[in-house]
């Protein structure tokens, strides 16, 4: 794999300026289109069509890319399969929808909380199971998912069971409250946008190596001093709690949750998400993010082969892009690149490492 | 480089294909009034069976309105959509709808999470929107926008009670599938059978997609009540029915109009024979519309409508008929108004009319048993 390729031409940034001005100026390129593209473009669309369907696929968009991006830290980029990412999604709906509901908790308080609770159920998940390895592990997960699953549907006096929870506030921040759809992609894209920069700075580091060291071989990082067992853990807990982050998203947008929101079939969904975009690649888990939630919309207008469509595309997509549409290395290659994370090297040589 | 650029277009085309997808949404309108219904319910996946029978129905009842000139000078058209029976799904759907000024009602969808899922948005927004199924207690007050076309489990739980003590029977167990409607189907039967002096032995629940009752069969049985009640769907029923034959028990089933289906008796053959309950519609009631309905309906889909098929018909043309009082200049206020004010529509699932306050439509219903094969409406206790 590409991943790290030692280069002994690695040079500190002091002594090559211009290679390091030229990488600052994309890296800010870079950022700015992205940012305009969360922050001008789909705006702009929203305000410009006055389509609030098109707002209401923004934020779905946005809250998946935050679950997409999430799964891939621990299954794309640490490597252990989790097929109950959806469950841990609807632990902090669940949790912002009883603290607001119940409580009175304001949005402040409900989304932090409803991410470390969802955090504190993954450590608990995680601590017996991470001495399980791959296929295991993933059975593990998918069976914690389906508990979960049935907690929320059959805990009647908290949950409320299949009736689910209704009248749920929208977001709110110091009295100004986000009640237009347009103000409710805002609020959810900034949010978005601050996991997925977290997500970013945890994988695109020495951090992120180590991780993807002990996916490749957990013996060998093991012997060379990397805590093993406490990599897995953290990598764990951080996708859960952007996973709680997600949920309590979902509920605050939506006013309504229900157990039905949460079933093994999101969690698949999301795992797809991640394989079509790229394993281990976090720009293209937000990709594949959008893709699996816009592709099923634009495609309505065909009626009954809407999904038939959907999968034939997802199919041609593994099929011709088996490493998905930004595979990790390009992935890697292209952050150290274009956002100057990577060691600037003798002009033309690839960066390595990571600042 | 060549990576940026595959990136860059990457980007490019997921944008371009957001656009392009709201672009679709907002066609230039027609000179002539082109009134629209929206429809949302499961076309494919698991549900996709009810989306199907909803589709079919609808549009059986859509082609009589507009040949029958109820509304002159307007041609009402419905715009279906697949929910796939997904929450997530039916919000997009909802703005989609909201979007297109044509429509001035919706129909759906299927379950009471995904109608309430996009309810939410219905009722922010002030679009009228009758669900053909959800029975949810909360639905109808969600905002005085909500409507549906099926009594609930508060209806028919105290009516089949009054129906099992009348024939002098006085202790029921009662097995439900642990949804919202197999609660709100619980606590109806329960409260009515309590209420009329009757003995609830045991209360079961199983979680959506058992196929196994053995264990809670035995359970059950040991404690001899008079009937069993069955709170559930037919495919459930006809394997509890096939299991309590195998092990030889003998206490009569009542069951809730979910059972209701041609597919009950096929799928559970001689074991739901005297299985007793109380629906809405019945393809052998001699009624000229039920009979026009279920010819039509066999003709054109090769198959007999069930209960399902019954209920999509009759929320169309309740739809429908609000649309034609509401007159070709309808909007979704005049149109809710309309809807609010339906009383003794003359469908085939019974002369139907709406609270006024609650919203919540009042039925007859026909009693029936599985006789002889087929199920048969019973005279009497």
């Amino acid at each position: 794999m590409d991943v790290n390729v030692p280069d002994a031409r690695l040079m500190p940034d002091t002594l090559a300026p211009p290679a390091a001005f030229s990488g600052r100026g994309r890296r800010f390129a870079w950022t700015l289109l992205l940012l305009a593209v969360a922050f001008g473009a789909v705006p702009a669309a929203i305000v410009g069509t006055g389509s609030s369907y098109l707002a209401q696929i923004a934020i779905t968009t946005m809250i998946f890319v935050i679950l997409s991006a999430s799964l891939n830290h621990v299954t794309g980029t640490a490597g252990l399969l989790s097929i109950g990412h959806a469950a841990f999604y609807g632990i902090g709906a669940y949790a912002a929808a009883l603290l607001s509901t119940r409580l009175g908790l304001p949005f402040i308080v409900t989304l932090p909380a409803a991410g470390l609770i969802a955090a504190l159920f993954g450590f608990l998940v995680a601590l017996p199971t991470m001495r399980l390895v791959s296929i295991y592990f993933a059975v593990a997960t998918l069976g914690i998912g389906e508990m979960i699953y049935v907690v929320l549907l059959n805990w009647v006096d908290v949950t409320r069971g299949p009736m689910g929870i209704r009248g749920i506030p929208p977001i709110e921040l110091f009295g100004w409250q986000a009640d237009t759809l347009l103000s409710r992609y805002l609020a959810v894209a900034v949010i978005a946008v601050a996991c997925v920069w977290v997500l970013h700075r945890l994988t695109h580091s020495y951090y992120g190596n180590a991780l993807r060291a002990l996916r490749e071989d957990d013996q060998c990082a093991d012997s060379m001093g990397i805590n093993v067992e406490r990599l897995k853990i953290e990598s764990f807990v951080v996708a859960t709690f952007f996973a709680g982050i997600a949920g309590a998203l979902l509920a605050h947008t939506s006013a309504y949750i229900a157990p039905d929101n949460f079933r093994f079939m999101e969690s698949i969904l999301i795992l797809a998400m991640v394989v079509v975009g790229g394993l281990g690649s976090l720009p293209g888990a937000v990709v594949g993010a959008l893709f699996m939630i816009v592709l099923p919309e634009a495609l309505r207008d065909i009626g009954d082969y809407r999904m038939i469509a959907v999968g034939a595309t997802m199919f041609l997509s593994i099929l011709l892009l088996p490493k998905g549409m930004l595979a990790e290395g390009t992935a890697l290659g292209f952050v150290r690149r274009s956002f100057s994370r990577g060691w600037a090297t003798i002009a033309g040589g690839t960066p390595v490492g990571w600042k | 480089m060549k990576k940026h650029a595959v990136f860059g277009a990457a980007l490019g085309a997921v944008v371009g294909a957001m656009l392009a997808a709201t672009a679709g949404a907002t066609t230039a309108q027609a000179a002539d009034r082109e009134i629209v219904i929206g429809y949302q319910a499961p076309l494919s996946g698991d549900r996709s069976q009810y989306g199907e029978m909803f589709r079919n129905a609808a549009q059986i009842k859509l082609e009589e309105f507009n040949a029958s000139g109820k509304l002159a000078g307007a041609k009402v058209a419905i715009t279906f959509e697949d929910s796939k029976d997904d929450p997530k799904e039916a919000r997009n759907i909802a703005h989609k709808f909201l979007d297109n000024s044509k429509i001035v009602g919706v129909i759906g969808d299927f379950s009471s999470t995904v109608s309430m899922a996009a309810g939410e948005i219905y009722a922010a927004e002030k679009m009228p929107q009758l669900s053909q199924t959800a029975s949810h207690p909360d639905f109808t007050k969600l905002s005085p926008w909500q409507f549906r076309n099926i009594t609930t489990q508060a209806f028919e739980g105290p009516y089949n009670a009054d129906w099992i003590i009348a024939a002098g029977k006085k202790t029921a167990a009662v097995i439900y599938i642990q949804n919202d409607w197999g609660i709100s189907a619980l606590d109806g039967f329960v409260s009515g059978f309590k209420a009329k002096g009757g003995k609830i032995t045991a209360t079961e629940a199983f979680n959506p997609g058992n196929r196994d009752f053995r264990s809670i069969l035995t359970k059950v049985a040991r404690q001899k009540p008079d009937v069993i009640y069955l709170a559930m769907f037919y495919e459930e029923g006809a394997a509890f029915a096939q299991q309590r034959e195998q092990l030889g028990i003998k206490i009569p089933l009542y069951g809730t109009s979910s059972l209701y289906s041609p597919k009950l008796i096929e799928l559970g053959r001689e074991s739901v024979e005297g299985l007793h309950l109380a629906t809405t519609f019945t393809p052998d009631n001699p009624d000229p519309a039920v009979q026009t309905f279920v010819k039509e309906y066999a003709a054109r889909f090769k198959s007999e409508p069930g209960m399902f098929a019954a209920q999509a018909y009759d929320a169309v043309g309740i739809m429908l008929d609000a649309v034609a009082k509401a007159g070709p200049s309808v909007t979704r206020e005049s149109l809710r108004d309309a809807l609010a004010a339906t009383t003794g529509y003359p469908g085939v699932t019974g002369a139907t009319s709406f609270d006024p306050v609650t919203r919540e439509p009042a039925k007859a219903l026909a009693k029936m048993m599985v006789k002889d094969g087929r199920f048969q409406v019973v005279t009497g206790p």
